[in-house]
């Protein structure tokens, strides 16, 4: 099957004070492109850049060159393609999950019946059922972070952009979370970027990894990952084929951080 | 690896949290027992000094006298007219006040430039005592119960605005954000997040203010008025008829607990 790339990034370079003497490259010719229901995962010794290509994706700053397109057109200050799944979950405390749900449909004019079905049908599908008028403090963190990432389904983004949304919780429930958030951008057709420290995570989410150098960043590897469809996250942690590409992942980062140390 | 991981961890075996917490209404009248024995005591003691004549009771006022005067006040009296007539006032300037300021500490959100203009100004007025303004009011809004409520309004409106104005402040920067992305525009964020995320502050407020309407009002009554407890007081005072000026104190006191219990009330009901 040939499919048009959803999100697409062409050598996109982010200087800041580009031009003078106080010039700092944060990463260089940047380039990858994802297909509907793919997932990127990308990886780095801290102060690659992660958050400022983070930025750049999401639209928040303007690369210095190159561009990065949602289904051809630019992101930048285009606002809607995208959405986003953060560490903090930022649920409003004072709203029930279903209005924390619709909220992003109520800033952009839904009708309220339409955004309470839509809310709904997402909620009890991916498992908060039940909950639907449970305030955000009587949820469990794992919990909370559903109600977000509904919240960001419910406006039906082409690209999504998960940025160590996991890193919060614990062990177990990060596990679980995984693998709920890849089934559902997979059934929802949505094209994902994953930016984490965790070099697990990468390989157990996504269908490639980015591994960024140490600043200036470059891309210093993609790894395309195949795993044999193994989706118990116990089971695929122990396979072989997880560990090699965990060890070659790792290397390549801990060459930096040794430079750098 | 550091040398002393393994063994730190071994080393910190986790206490035991002993269960035995105090049922809640056991605990609450336990409470209870203390405040009124507590409350009997000073009061016994009170009447015990001046039976002994270790206190003169022209200067000190009698627990026993007061009880005889209060209930004088209250069957020939007026006493319930007095507390009904400050209750009033206190209520309605710290509905204004409190409305009126919170409205204005919302509002300024919307414009960081306004807030900044006027932040002097309101430095300015809320170190002054307001009671040095009481003169200005009697002139502008007369004797009576318009001065009262207008020095307990303009009491409790300078606490609202700045303490909730704070609270906007105060609301996480990242919701704000988030309400960016999916594109909300100042209102929207202000109407969604900002005014619910301010509540609280909006509350505790009004517990705060509430003390200070009645603080208003009484000095409103010692001011310009033939009515109220403040009144009460002062003309008792003046005739050193301290039962009575003590009655007038715990008629204040009793409706400071009454309206700050409706309060906690209100408040409750608002948690999320």
């Amino acid at each position: 099957m040939v499919t048009a790339p959803v999100l697409e990034a062409k050598q996109v370079t982010m200087a800041f004070d580009a031009g003078t003497a106080r010039e700092v490259v944060a990463f260089r010719d940047v380039s990858f492109s994802l297909k509907q229901g793919e997932i990127l995962a990308i990886v780095g010794p801290s102060g690659c850049g992660k958050s400022t290509l983070f930025n750049v994706i999401a639209g928040l700053l303007r690369p210095t060159s190159g561009s990065v397109s949602v289904e051809g057109a630019l992101v930048d200050g285009a606002r809607g393609h995208i959405g986003y799944m953060l560490q903090k979950d930022l649920l409003l405390p004072w709203r029930s999950v279903l209005h924390n749900v619709t909220l992003g449909l109520e800033v952009r004019g839904s009708r309220p019946d339409e955004a309470r079905e839509r809310a709904l049908s997402l909620i009890r599908r991916y498992g908060l059922g039940g909950f639907e008028s449970a305030r955000p403090r009587a949820l469990s963190g794992g919990m909370r972070q559903r109600v977000a990432f509904m919240r960001t389904l419910a406006l039906d983004p082409k690209a999504i952009l998960l940025d160590e949304p996991f890193s919060a919780l614990d062990f177990q429930t990060r596990l679980i979370l995984q693998g709920d958030v890849k089934r559902i951008i997979r059934e929802q057709r949505k094209a994902a970027i994953l930016v984490t420290h965790d070099i697990g995570e990468a390989i157990a989410m996504s269908d490639r990894v980015l591994v960024l150098s140490q600043r200036p960043g470059t891309v210093k590897a993609i790894h395309d990952i195949e795993l044999c469809g193994d989706t118990d996250p116990g089971a695929l942690r122990r396979s072989p084929a997880f560990n090699a590409y965990f060890d070659t992942i790792w290397r390549q980062l801990d060459g930096h951080a040794q430079a750098a140390a | 690896m550091p040398s002393g991981c393994v063994a730190d961890m071994g080393a910190a075996p986790a206490a035991v949290e002993p269960s035995a917490q105090p049922r809640r209404p056991s605990g609450l009248r336990r409470i209870l027992v203390y405040q009124t024995l507590l409350v009997t005591a000073l009061f016994g003691l009170w009447e015990l000094l001046v039976r002994t004549n270790t206190l003169p009771v022209y200067l000190y006022g009698q627990p026993s006298g007061i009880l005889a005067k209060a209930h004088l006040l209250l069957t020939e009296g007026d006493l319930l007219t007095h507390v009904g007539a400050t209750a009033f006032a206190s209520v309605v300037g710290f509905l204004l006040g409190t409305t009126l300021g919170s409205a204005v500490g919302l509002l300024m959100w919307l414009s960081k430039t306004a807030a900044l203009v006027l932040r002097p100004v309101i430095v300015a007025i809320n170190g002054v005592p307001k009671i040095a303004l009481a003169p200005l009011i009697v002139v502008w809004v007369g004797v009576g119960l318009g001065a009262k409520v207008a020095i307990a309004a303009s009491l409790t409106f300078i606490v609202a605005l700045i303490s909730v104005y704070q609270g906007t402040q105060e609301v996480d920067d990242d919701l704000v954000k988030l309400m960016r992305s999916l594109g909300a525009k100042p209102l929207t964020i202000w109407t969604k997040v900002i005014v619910p995320g301010a509540t609280p502050w909006i509350l505790s407020t009004m517990r705060l203010n509430i003390g200070f309407a009645m603080i208003g009002a009484v000095v409103g009554e010692y001011i310009s008025s033939k009515m109220g407890l403040g009144y009460l007081i002062y003309n008792a005072g003046a005739l050193y008829d301290l039962n009575t000026v003590f009655v007038g104190i715990f008629c204040l006191m009793a409706l400071a607990l009454v309206l700050d219990a409706v309060l906690g009330r209100i408040e409750a009901r608002f948690k999320w």
